[in-house]
């Protein structure tokens, strides 16, 4: 059992093969998931995110693959390669919802119109505990309350569309939360809110995350839920973590062309409507044609012929690295 | 709920008034009348006008077309449906005698084709693209495409007549009444009428299993790690099912059209075949009892339709 480390991504891969055409929506991703912490993963809308997450889980749709990369989750009796599971099989579906959960964007579509919220929650319950049915319900009714739902004991017996938005997402959370996951990935789970449920909805998940030691992996657009949250940032682009680093480091000292443009491009929560905003120039390349080597390079300031290799992994500190030739000039804002 | 079948009820009204004077228009416009078929044509060659009149006056068939409707709907309003003009005897009596084979044939028919469709629709689904999902399909598509009479003679022809396995034809042997006995008359009419049925509803179920089975709550279902039949079945096909019912009671005007055809072919006592004899007897109040039967029924499967979508989907409210 690794002491700090629960999830380690290594050199990922996964491919859609659509149309006989290729998309390595995720190529060659590596970061480590730390146990009690926030791993925030930001970048544009289409850069391999949601693959990655869902890469975790196995839950890639039957056109994608996993082509190269191994994904070990450090559990209590050993490491275990997730990639090397059977996709639905045994194994896959007793680390699924009991230590690895995952809640998705929009409560709306990711929950089953038909059957109540209790009955959803109750279903993670039924499969990973030894609980009897009258437990389960009260866990469930519990497991509402402790999401701040109003009258769980009459809620717990209603359907999603009687649900307000934020409460579809905080139900969605006490699903996750039902078995005390080790990990909880998160994808975008607060995009369809308004700020103050918003606020709310993070206010929960950094508790459960001191009550349970649940380690959080946030995957998001929003800088300001970044900052709010993270302990630790990912920057991904065009299938390729860019950025990785501590909240400071990577806020504080961007050391990826990408990163700058990115923090320059979004408004930062509390810093005045005096910032001076710069959309990022140019568009996201087409997927199915990449550029050579670093993909960010048609957009880049610093680009220049040696940016048509594939850049290391450089290390800035310890903890902070950079996937940038000239990571050392965009350091000194040169 | 009461507030609902009140409504419902209502609604109903206008329409069969609308439905009946259509299909008495109709039939008004039809050549010939009653009289004309109860005398045979050599006779009717010699018989003088009088008599002629005479018959058509006893028989009500001189008033003027919306006179005779309107007596004809005052006569059914008190519970009166008037006789047969060909045989004398009591409509009442001819649809009590004739409905139970029509529901039994129905009913059966109706089964089979739910049953089956939505089995063999969601296989074909959960096997998308390999070998038994192409020939599901193939025999889908023939089986909505060739007429239900052609399938009968076919049935007939190898199942009674060359196998002898079962019965060509009638509902029951005289003297073995009892619901075994009776049925292997019922297989063959049953299915060939269900087949039609079978084929959409499997084409439907597969469409609608699979358009579940893409659902974003699927995903989250398996991101819980239950069992995969569990997925696929308590969340993908429960889901698939409203529309699939909904399909079906929509279709079930096409099985009663059906099913008078089929009880000529399989000489199933039903209402259907007496239908299709009052029809060509010119024999009015007949045919408007069975066609007023026939437009209940429907009107009756789609309130049925409305009643399981709302026990199906929470989200939908009968009101
Ligand atoms: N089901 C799918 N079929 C085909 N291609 C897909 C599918 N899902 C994702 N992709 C492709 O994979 C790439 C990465 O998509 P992904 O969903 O991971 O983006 P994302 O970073 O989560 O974006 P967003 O912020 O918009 O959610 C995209 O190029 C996308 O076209
Ligand atoms: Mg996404």
């Amino acid at each position: 059992m690794n002491e700090e480390i629960i999830i380690t991504v290594n050199n990922l891969k996964t491919y859609f093969y659509t149309n006989q055409r290729c998309n390595k929506a995720v190529d060659g991703v590596s970061f480590k998931l730390k146990r009690g912490k926030t791993l925030c993963m930001v970048g544009e809308s289409g850069c391999g995110k949601s693959v990655t997450a869902t890469s975790i889980m196995r839950l890639l749709p039957t056109l994608a693959r996993i082509e190269e990369g191994e994904i070990i989750y450090h559990s209590e009796e050993g490491d275990i390669r997730i990639d090397q599971l059977a996709k639905n099989g045994k194994k896959m579906r007793s680390l699924r919802g009991s230590e690895i959960a995952m809640i998705f964007q929009d409560p709306m579509t990711a929950l089953n119109p038909v059957y109540t919220v209790g009955f959803q929650i109750i279903e993670s319950l039924r499969y990973h505990t030894k609980m009897t049915k009258r437990a389960r319900r009260k866990k469930a009714i519990e497991l509402l309350r402790g999401m701040g739902i109003p009258l769980p004991e009459q809620r717990v017996d209603e359907f999603l569309h009687q649900y307000s938005g934020g409460m579809r997402q905080r139900a969605m959370i006490a699903m996750g939360m039902s078995c005390n996951p080790k990990v909880l990935i998160a994808d975008e789970p607060t995009t369809a809110l308004d700020v103050t449920i918003q606020a709310q909805i993070f206010d929960l998940m950094n508790q459960l995350k001191e009550t349970y030691k649940t380690a959080i992996m946030m995957i998001t657009h929003d800088m300001g839920v970044v900052a709010e949250l993270a302990d630790d940032v990912v920057v991904m682009y065009m299938g390729n973590i860019v950025e990785s680093g501590t909240v400071e480091e990577v806020f504080k000292t961007p050391a990826h062309p990408y990163t700058k443009a990115l923090l320059k491009s979004i408004p930062v929560l509390g810093c005045g409507k005096n910032q001076e905003l710069e959309p990022i120039r140019g568009n996201t390349p087409d997927p199915y044609n990449r550029p050579e080597g670093c993909q960010f390079n048609p957009r880049c300031d610093y680009c220049d012929e040696k940016c048509f290799e594939m850049p290391n992994d450089f290390k800035v500190t310890g903890t902070h690295h950079a996937k940038c030739w000239h990571y050392r000039k965009v350091l000194e804002n040169e | 709920m009461l507030e609902y079948i009140t409504r419902r009820t209502l609604v109903l009204i206008p329409m069969l008034l609308i439905i009946t004077f259509l299909i008495y228009a109709g039939l008004e416009l039809t050549p010939g009348d009653a009289v004309s078929f109860m005398v045979s044509p050599d006779v009717l060659a010699n018989i003088s006008p009088e008599r002629l009149e005479a018959l058509r006056e006893s028989l009500g068939l001189n008033d003027p077309f919306v006179i005779r409707y309107f007596k004809w709907l005052g006569g059914v309003l008190r519970g009166d449906f008037g006789y047969s003009l060909t045989s004398g005897v009591p409509i009442s009596k001819i649809v009590i005698d004739r409905l139970p084979a029509t529901i039994e044939l129905s009913v059966a028919a109706l089964l089979i084709s739910t049953v089956l469709g939505s089995i063999l629709g969601t296989l074909s689904a959960l096997k998308k693209g390999s070998m038994l999902d192409h020939m599901l399909t193939v025999a889908g598509m023939i089986g909505v495409s060739i007429p239900q009479f052609f399938f009968g003679l076919v049935a007939i022809l190898i199942f009674a007549l060359k196998l002898g396995w079962l019965p060509s034809g009638g509902r029951m042997m005289p003297g073995y009444d009892s619901f075994l006995d009776r049925l292997p008359h019922l297989v063959l009419p049953a299915f060939v009428l269900g087949l039609t049925m079978t084929a959409g509803v499997m084409r439907y179920a597969r469409a609608s299993m699979l358009d579940a089975l893409n659902k974003e709550f699927i995903k989250t279902a398996r991101s819980k790690g239950i069992p995969e039949w569990r997925v696929n079945f308590i969340h993908g096909f429960r889901v698939a099912l409203t529309p699939v019912i909904v399909l079906v009671g929509f279709r079930l005007p096409m099985l009663i059209g059906g099913s008078v055809i089929i009880e000529q072919i399989f000489q199933w006592p039903g209402i259907g075949k007496e239908f299709v004899a009052a029809v060509r007897g010119q024999n009015l109040p007949l045919v408007m009892m069975i066609a007023l039967f026939f437009v209940l029924a429907v009107l009756i499967a789609s309130f049925l339709v409305d009643f399981f979508t709302a026990l199906l989907d929470p989200r939908v409210k009968l009101d």
